[in-house]
C-alpha cells in the first residue's frame, strides 16, 4: 500500500477581480460583469489540461467540486467537469468532491449523474457529498435551517437508489418521490466510494466514521485537522473498528520548486491571492442561521476566540506556512511537511499537492505538478512507484474482445413482434430468424 | 402558572428585561408577559428585541390588556423541532388563545409579527375583534425585496433598523457578548425556518379578503428596512383597513416612538371595540 495518495484538485477560480480589501466578498455579491467569457474560455481549457496531465504524471486521482455564483471556484456543475475528464483520461479515478446535496431539488438527479459517470468511465468515480458552504445558501436561496436534514435525507436516498432495486417509493420529509428507479445503476458495487469533504461538525464526523467514509479537511490549520481526525478515530473505535489512513484526507495547497527560495518566490503571490481574495468572505456569509446547530456554532465560535483564529483573508503568508494551511518549499521540505501529515496525524490522502492554486499561470502549475510527481510523490510510494489504482484490475472492459470474453450476452435480448411473432431484433437480419 | 424550562440558559438583555410567566401550549413551554386591563390584545413581536418589556407595551398596557408571548424559537421559548413555517405558528396561536380562554381578541403584530398576524387573520378571521399591523413584512413588492438581516454586518443592520442612534444601545443586541451571539444565531435559525426561502407569501394576496375586521396598518415615516408600498399593498388587500404613519422614526418605531405608537393602537382598539 502506498503511504500517501496524491489527488490533483482544482477549484477553477476566476482570479481577474478587484482586490479583496475593496470588495464585500468574492462570493454571492461580486458582480459577474467582472467575468469575461473569453478569458473564461482560456481558463477552463488550461485548467482541464492541468488535471488531465495528472494521469500521465502518476497522480492517484483528479478532483473537481461544486460552488455557485463566485470567483473562487467556477464549477457550478462538477459532474460536467468530471464528464470531460473521463473522456480525456484512461484509468485514473475522478473524484467529484462533491455534489452539494441540500442545494438541489431532487437527489435522484445526483444518483443518476454519478451513475452515468461511473458506467461511462468503467467505475472510476468517487462520489463526494457536501452540504455546500454557507455562501451557497445565500446564492441559491436554499434554506440553511434544513441543510443538515436535507443532506442526510438526500444521502440516504441516493445510497438506497444505488443499492436497492427500483422502483420504490421514498417517503421522506424533504423528498417525497413515489418512483425512485434511476437508470443507469452504478458500475461499482455496491456503489461508488463516498467521501465527505468539509470542516465537519461533531455530528457529521461521527456519521462519516460510522459509515467508514473518508473524511477530508479543507484549508485548515494543522492542529484543527488533528483535532477532527482524533474525533473521527474515536468515533470509528466506538463503531468497533480502527480507522485506516485512507479514511483521513486533507486539502493542503502545496507547491514545490528547485530550492526554498525559488519555491517561495513562485508560490507566495498566488497563495496570497487564494487566501486574500478567493476566500474574502464576510463572517455572516460563512454561517447562515441554522446551517449548524446552536451547540456546534457555540463550539466553533468558542474555538475561534480561544485559539485566536484569524479569518482566511487575514492570514499572513508566514502564518499560512506556520499553521500548515499551505506547504511551500524544496522537495526535501515538502516531503518533511507531508510526513507530518502521514506520521503525526495519520492521514493517507492529500489533495492539492501539485497542481493549481490561486491565480497561478499555466506554466507554473505544470512545473509544480511535474516536480511534485518526480521529486516528492515517489517518496510516499511502494518501490514500483505505481499509483494506488494501478494495483487493482479496472472494472470496465477497454476492448470489445475483452467485453465479449468476460461479460458475454445480456440477460435479455431486445425483441420486436414481426409478422406475428417475437423476434430477436439483433439477429433479425438473418432471413430464417426474421421469418419465423 | 407553570415553571420555566429546565434548560433556562438564555442570556438576559441589559435593559427592559422582565421575568416572564410561563404557559404550556401543546408541547411548547411559552414565555410570555401580560399586563393591563380591558380589551384583550395579543401582541406578536418581530424578529428581534426579544426578552424585553418595551416602553410601547407598557404604554399600551395602561389602556388594554396586553398579552405578549415569545414565539417558539424566540426569546426564552425554545424552538420545537416541528416548527417549519408560518402555518405552524398560526395554529400555535390559535391554541394559545384557547389555553388563555380567550375567544376573540385584538391582534397586534410588529414587523415579522405583522406578517404572522396577517397570516393568523387569514386563517382565523372570526377570532379577531381588530387587527393592527406595525411595519409588517409578508407581501411581494416587486423590485423592493426586504434586505436579509443576516446578509450584512451587525452594525450595518442596526444602522438600517434604528434612526435614534443615541439610544439604540438600550435595546440593540450586544454583539460583544458570546452567549448573546449564540442565542441570536438560534433566533436566526427560527427566522430561517419561517422566511429564508419564502420571503413573501403570495397566497396572502388572495386570502386577506377574508379579514373583514377593522384593520390598522402602522407605517414609519422613515423606515429603511421595509418600503412604504408594503403598508399600501396591505391596505389595498384588506377590506377594512386604513394606514397611519408615525413621523420621526423608522423600523424601530416601537422603541423610538413608544407613546405615539401606543396611542395610535389604543385609540384604534377603542374605536373598534365600541363600534
Amino acid at each position: 500500500m502506498n503511504k500517501l495518495d496524491f489527488y490533483l484538485f482544482h477549484l477553477m477560480p476566476y482570479p481577474y477581480i478587484p482586490p479583496g480589501e475593496e470588495i464585500e466578498s468574492t462570493w454571492v455579491t461580486l458582480p459577474n460583469s467582472h467575468y469575461d467569457p473569453k478569458v473564461g474560455h482560456r481558463l477552463y481549457n488550461e485548467y482541464l489540461e492541468q488535471l488531465i496531465a495528472g494521469e500521465r504524471l502518476g497522480y492517484d486521482g483528479l478532483c473537481v467540486n461544486e460552488h455557485h455564483q463566485n470567483a473562487y471556484g467556477t464549477m457550478p456543475s462538477p459532474d460536467i467537469m468530471a464528464s470531460y475528464l473521463i473522456a480525456k483520461t484512461e484509468r485514473i479515478p475522478i473524484g467529484v468532491i462533491g455534489n452539494a446535496l441540500p442545494l438541489h431539488a431532487n437527489p435522484v438527479r445526483v444518483a443518476e449523474e454519478i451513475a452515468m459517470l461511473d458506467v461511462i468511465s468503467g467505475g472510476r468515480i468517487i462520489s463526494g457529498f457536501v452540504r455546500g458552504t454557507g455562501m451557497e445558501y445565500y446564492s441559491y436561496a436554499a434554506n440553511p435551517s434544513h441543510s443538515q436534514e436535507r443532506f442526510w435525507e438526500a444521502h440516504d436516498l441516493i445510497i438506497r437508489a444505488w443499492t436497492e432495486p427500483g422502483p420504490f417509493a421514498w417517503q421522506g420529509k424533504h423528498f417525497r418521490l413515489p418512483y425512485v428507479n434511476p437508470w443507469p445503476r452504478p458500475l461499482q458495487q455496491p456503489h461508488p466510494p463516498v467521501w465527505l469533504p468539509g470542516s465537519g461538525s461533531m455530528e457529521t464526523i461521527k456519521k462519516a466514521a460510522e459509515r467508514r467514509y473518508p473524511f477530508m479537511m479543507v484549508f485548515a490549520p494543522q492542529w484543527f485537522t488533528k483535532a477532527n481526525y482524533d474525533m473521527y478515530r474515536r468515533a470509528a473505535e466506538e463503531a468497533g473498528y480502527e480507522a485506516s489512513p485512507k479514511q483521513l484526507a486533507a486539502a493542503i495547497p502545496t507547491y514545490v520548486a528547485e530550492t526554498e527560495e525559488q519555491a517561495h518566490r513562485e508560490a507566495k503571490p498566488h497563495m496570497m491571492w487564494l487566501f486574500q481574495n478567493g476566500l474574502k468572505i464576510p463572517p455572516y456569509h460563512w454561517f447562515p442561521p441554522g446551517y449548524t446547530s446552536k451547540k456546534s456554532f457555540a463550539g466553533m465560535l468558542g474555538a475561534k476566540v480561544k485559539h485566536n483564529m484569524k479569518d482566511h483573508w487575514d492570514l499572513t503568508y508566514e502564518e499560512l506556512l506556520e499553521e500548515r494551511y499551505i506547504i511551500v518549499g524544496s522537495p526535501e521540505t515538502v516531503i518533511e511537511r507531508l510526513t507530518e501529515f502521514t506520521d503525526d496525524l495519520g492521514a493517507g490522502i492529500v489533495l492539492g499537492a501539485g497542481g493549481h492554486m490561486g491565480s497561478m499561470p499555466h506554466w507554473l502549475v505544470m512545473k509544480n505538478t511535474y516536480l511534485m510527481a518526480e521529486e516528492v510523490i515517489p517518496h510516499f510510494r511502494e518501490p514500483d512507484g505505481k499509483p494506488s489504482y494501478a494495483r487493482a484490475e479496472p472494472l470496465g472492459t477497454r476492448t470489445l474482445t475483452e467485453h465479449a470474453a468476460t461479460v458475454g450476452e445480456p440477460e435479455l435480448q431486445p425483441v420486436a413482434r414481426l409478422n406475428g411473432s417475437l423476434v430477436e431484433t439483433q439477429r433479425a437480419y438473418l432471413e430464417e430468424l426474421a421469418e419465423t | 402558572m407553570v415553571n420555566g424550562p429546565a434548560t433556562a440558559t438564555v442570556p438576559r438583555p441589559h435593559h427592559f428585561y422582565t421575568e416572564p410567566e410561563w404557559l404550556d401550549v401543546g408541547d411548547v413551554r411559552v414565555a410570555y408577559r401580560r399586563k393591563g386591563t380591558g380589551e384583550p390584545t395579543l401582541y406578536l413581536h418581530g424578529a428581534g428585541m426579544t426578552r424585553m418589556w418595551l416602553p410601547h407595551l407598557e404604554a399600551l398596557s395602561e389602556r388594554v390588556d396586553v398579552i405578549a408571548p415569545e414565539h417558539p424559537g424566540y426569546g426564552e421559548t425554545e424552538m420545537p423541532e416541528w416548527l417549519d413555517g408560518f402555518e405552524d405558528l398560526v395554529i400555535h396561536y390559535d391554541e394559545l388563545l384557547d389555553v388563555l380562554g380567550l375567544d376573540r381578541v385584538h391582534l397586534v403584530g410588529y414587523s415579522l409579527g405583522g406578517w404572522l398576524a396577517a397570516e393568523f387573520a387569514s386563517f382565523y378571521p372570526r377570532r379577531l375583534k381588530s387587527l393592527t399591523l406595525m411595519v409588517p413584512a409578508g407581501l411581494r413588492i416587486p423590485g423592493k425585496p426586504i434586505p436579509n438581516p443576516v446578509a450584512m454586518m451587525p452594525d450595518q443592520f442596526l444602522d438600517l433598523i434604528f434612526n435614534d442612534k443615541a439610544n439604540m444601545h438600550q435595546v440593540a443586541p450586544d454583539f460583544e457578548d458570546f452567549d448573546e451571539i449564540v442565542h441570536l444565531y438560534g433566533e436566526g435559525a427560527t427566522l430561517a425556518r419561517l422566511a429564508w426561502d419564502v420571503q413573501y407569501n403570495l397566497a396572502l394576496e388572495r386570502r386577506l379578503r377574508r379579514v373583514t375586521c377593522p384593520t390598522l396598518v402602522v407605517r414609519a415615516a422613515e423606515d429603511r428596512l421595509i418600503c412604504d408600498e408594503m403598508a399600501e399593498r396591505y391596505a389595498e388587500l384588506l377590506p377594512n383597513a386604513r394606514i397611519e404613519t408615525i413621523p420621526g422614526t423608522g423600523h424601530a418605531l416601537a422603541f423610538e416612538q413608544p407613546d405615539k405608537v401606543a396611542t395610535a393602537i389604543a385609540d384604534f382598539i377603542e374605536e373598534a371595540s365600541t363600534r
